[in-house]
């Protein structure tokens, strides 16, 4: 069980980001888009064998030529303001069928792409993921953002478009974020690195469909971007979101009337402070809530 | 508390040089378990260790399966007189990478194994009236090379599409090659009708390959007898319902049937042969 590096770049306090697969693949989208725009270079991977079930075989003339593996590759970009590092992993170590990692397997991938990021003189990592929130598709999503340290807690305060768990009513400041976009901020803090968690927003009829969102990518992405002073171009993006809607508002037209009037009461519920006020009142908005839930059975979530 | 042995060796076989066959318990037309079971008989082979299965199996609790409890099962046997080692497993459900490293580790370290066959089944479209054919995927061009001394179908080009995923054979026979161990999958198409059911054809198909190429001599008369039982089943079925008659039909004439169409098919055959155990 180990990683290969091809090279070892000299890099000054570098941040890493790290990105997995997970609901809409939030972060996935953001991380990569990311590394892209930024033409980050590959220098390592973690050997995938121990991990994953081979997702390809290759076989030429009766031969076996390659069986591939899901891929967990380490790139990294010097910057004008600082040094960066990425991992990204296209697909989460599981265990006995869950859809995310967790237990043994997911505790040592964190600590591998752990190692390789201290090795390098890793000052602080990023992780991102989704949010799932009572929110309207057509609203701008907003971002989560979950520390490791209380000490981030007045920077992430700064950030544009970006929310704390204590600013969601009823949360109290506590969650949970499943999988090894969660995983990797405790096991970082366990070894004295500080880590973010950004999560973009997805709305709550969307979590369980197997679409990406990348309208939450971007939100994470704007984020990211300012955070790390960093500019990428957004022209992809852009258009990956433009598409995504036609085709969301295109399921969205084929959700029964009576499920679309309760999905449209969303646009006007503000359920994270700074509130605005808005056409609707206190009660009202419980009783939307409480609505919408009926339908899902579910409250808020995060990945 | 020490770490427990992640397998037990209860005899000591020995071998200067082997060869290893795989068979999983859970194969389409029974074919894995089947001719491993055939071959551990007719061969009188002896079990001499096993896979314990803490880390590789849920075990929350049995499966019940026919009214009896099932417990997953990886054991080795072996055939001093055709030095051969036999090895018949579950599919494990976690740990794969770790768990086929296991196999070579014990048969490298008490069998002296230089080479590997795996055996399966594949679902085909075609019918069960239509002769079975073996293919053969090796590992290196020396395993190519010595399969084309047989009648085997071996120059397939094939890549996993996408949704799917490799077979635990085609991992086994990737791991065997990282470790210069040469090896082939034998794979016989199974009529998908069959999938859930006994293909006895197909296993004899494997065993005749097994047969010339380890010199093993096997009656398979009784064999042969379970084939004729099949195929009469199979015309009288045919004879009973002119509908099961004409899909089959369809298929002789590589035509293909609805999704509906199939069901009736498998559904029609499932009752007429019952589930095989």
């Amino acid at each position: 069980m180990g990683v290969s590096l091809y090279k070892e770049p000299e890099l000054e306090k570098p941040v890493l980001i790290a990105g997995w697969p997970g609901i809409g693949n939030v972060g996935l989208i953001a991380v990569d888009t990311l590394r892209g725009g930024l033409r980050a270079e590959e220098f390592g991977e973690i050997e995938p064998w121990d991990f994953f079930y081979p997702k390809r075989i290759v076989i030429r003339n009766g031969e076996l030529k390659d069986l591939e593996f899901p891929s967990n590759k380490f790139y990294f970009k010097k910057t004008e303001k600082r040094d960066l590092i990425f991992f990204i992993g296209e697909e989460q170590p599981t265990e006995e069928g869950r859809a995310y990692a967790e237990g043994r397997k997911a505790y040592q991938m964190a600590n591998l792409v752990l190692d390789v990021a201290l090795k390098l003189g890793c000052q602080r990592a990023y992780t991102s993921g989704a949010a799932v929130a009572p929110i309207h598709h057509t609203m701008k999503p907003k971002v989560w953002a979950v520390p490791n340290t209380e000490a981030l807690i007045d920077e992430l305060r700064g950030y544009e478009n970006t929310i704390l768990m204590s600013d969601i009513e009823g949360r109290k400041g506590q969650g949970n974020i499943t999988g090894l976009n969660g995983l990797l901020l405790g096991v970082a803090k366990k070894r004295g690195l500080e880590a973010v968690c950004i999560m973009g927003e997805i709305p709550v009829y969307l979590q369980g469909l197997p679409l990406p969102y990348p309208k939450a990518s971007k939100s994470v992405l704007e984020v990211l971007t300012a955070s790390l002073g960093v500019r990428i171009e957004m022209e992809g993006i852009i258009e990956l979101v433009e598409r995504s809607e036609r085709e969301v508002e295109n399921l969205y037209q084929r959700f029964p009337l009576e499920i679309r009037e309760q999905l449209d009461k969303l646009k006007y519920v503000t359920y994270a402070r700074p509130a605005e006020p808005g056409p609707i009142t206190e009660e009202d908005k419980k009783r939307i809530l409480e609505d919408i839930d009926k339908f899902f059975k579910k409250g808020p979530k995060e990945d | 508390m020490s770490q427990e042995s992640p397998f037990r060796i209860y005899a000591k076989p020995e071998f200067q040089s082997s060869s290893l066959i795989v068979g999983w318990a859970e194969d389409a037309g029974k074919l894995g378990p089947k001719v491993v079971d055939y071959l551990n008989k007719k061969l009188e082979a002896q079990d001499f260790g096993e896979i314990e299965p803490v880390d590789f199996f849920s075990l929350g609790g049995v499966l019940v399966e026919n009214d009896v409890a099932h417990f997953p099962e990886s054991k080795f046997h072996h055939c001093q007189a055709y030095n051969l080692v036999i090895f018949k497993s579950s599919l494990p459900r976690a740990e794969w990478y770790k768990f086929l490293n296991l196999i070579f580790d014990v048969i490298e370290q008490h069998c002296h194994v230089k080479e590997l066959y795996t055996v399966g089944g594949m679902v085909s479209f075609g019918a069960h009236t239509a002769p079975r054919e073996l293919f053969a995927l090796a590992n290196s061009p020396e395993m190519k090379e010595v399969l084309s001394q047989y009648d085997l179908a071996r120059d397939m080009d094939y890549q996993t599409p996408p949704g799917q995923r490799p077979t635990l054979s085609s991992f086994l026979l990737w791991v065997a090659k990282r470790r210069n161990i040469a090896g082939a999958s034998l794979w016989v198409p199974i009529p998908f009708y069959l999938v859930a059911m006994e293909d006895p054809q197909a296993w004899k198909k494997t065993l005749e390959f097994l047969d010339r190429r380890f010199d093993l001599r096997i009656d398979s008369t009784d064999l042969d007898e379970e084939i004729g039982r099949q195929n009469e089943k199979m015309a009288q079925l045919r004879i009973r319902s002119p509908e099961i008659d004409s899909y089959i039909r369809r298929l002789e004439s590589n035509l293909s049937l609805t999704e509906e169409e199939s069901e009736r098919l498998v559904k029609a055959i499932e009752e007429s042969l019952g589930k095989g155990d």
